[in-house]
């Protein structure tokens, strides 16, 4: 690669490719950026176990959770909706338990919508079940 | 920078080795990032309001599981049958108690059925705190509306 002197007028190219490769490079790496993730707590009963700590607090929320989407007291919602109506109730409590409640067949991102919305509004209790 | 090559000195020219060390150094910090354990093909749902993860502040005593579109069930891309998960669970637990913060990647296509089943491994194991992962804000390649604004 090191070239012999000469008498050429054009000027010399390889440091100026050099540089420009590291350049390239350079933006090549810092373009790919990461993605920031979140992590959605949520509590999981054993599965055959009736659990005590569900019942400590009388007030329960539930969500159930189907392959077409969120169905919110015996009512099929957007997640608009889903998210209006959280809103409602957690202004009365943030301590109440979220029971959702999951289809097998259901799709997982409805899992985390629902999880996303209560994490929103402050509410923490979360417990899924699978049905 | 660039040296004139005419001087009888009988230093070698270094000026080509350092662009190669310097090409080899990027390319090692590049390789190593890209080396993330992780099941690539896993597209995330969007999760705004969780609590941020920071990628290096992570424990070790973290465990990822990777569910795959298909419920394949992976630990650093490599597949797990159900006893090796349980057995992973279970070490976990043994080694630093059940509180250690299990996670769970699965792409947002997963039946439930599939993450359902990671999910009763882990707490037939006695670790109930569970975690998702969701993407707070989609720069990279890991979200569902990645590639489309």
């Amino acid at each position: 690669m090191a070239r012999k002197p000469q008498e050429d007028p054009k000027a010399e190219m390889t440091p100026m490719i050099d540089v420009v490769f590291q350049l390239m490079i350079f933006f090549i790496v810092t373009i790919k950026q990461e993605d920031i993730f979140s992590k959605l707590n949520a509590n999981r009963p054993a599965p055959n176990a009736s659990s005590s700590e569900s019942v400590e607090n009388d007030t329960q929320i539930k969500i159930d959770i189907g392959p077409g989407g969120m169905v919110f007291n015996g009512r099929g919602v957007s997640l608009r909706e889903l998210d209006r109506n959280i809103k409602k109730l957690s202004a009365t409590s943030k301590k109440a338990t979220v029971l959702v409640r999951c289809t097998l067949d259901s799709p997982h991102m409805y899992l985390v919508q629902a999880l996303d919305t209560c994490n929103k509004y402050g509410m923490y209790n979360l417990s899924i079940f699978s049905m | 920078m660039a040296k004139k090559p005419k001087n009888e000195d009988v230093s070698l020219d270094m000026t080509p080795m350092i662009d190669v060390v310097f090409q080899l150094i990027i390319f090692f910090v590049v390789t190593l990032k890209m080396s993330d354990d992780k099941d690539t093909t896993i597209k995330l749902e969007d999760g705004k309001y969780g609590i941020t993860l920071t990628q290096d502040e992570l424990p070790p005593s973290q465990l990822t599981i990777d569910v795959a579109r298909n419920g394949r069930v992976s630990l650093s891309n490599m597949t797990l049958t159900d006893q090796m998960l349980a057995q992973k669970v279970k070490e976990r637990k043994a080694r630093y108690g059940a509180d250690f913060p299990c996670m769970i990647r699965a792409d947002y296509r997963t039946k439930h059925r599939d993450v359902a089943r990671v999910m009763n491994i882990c707490a037939a194991c006695g670790v109930w705190k569970l975690s998702f992962v969701a993407v707070q804000e989609a720069k990279g390649s890991m979200s569902r509306h990645a590639g489309k604004k």
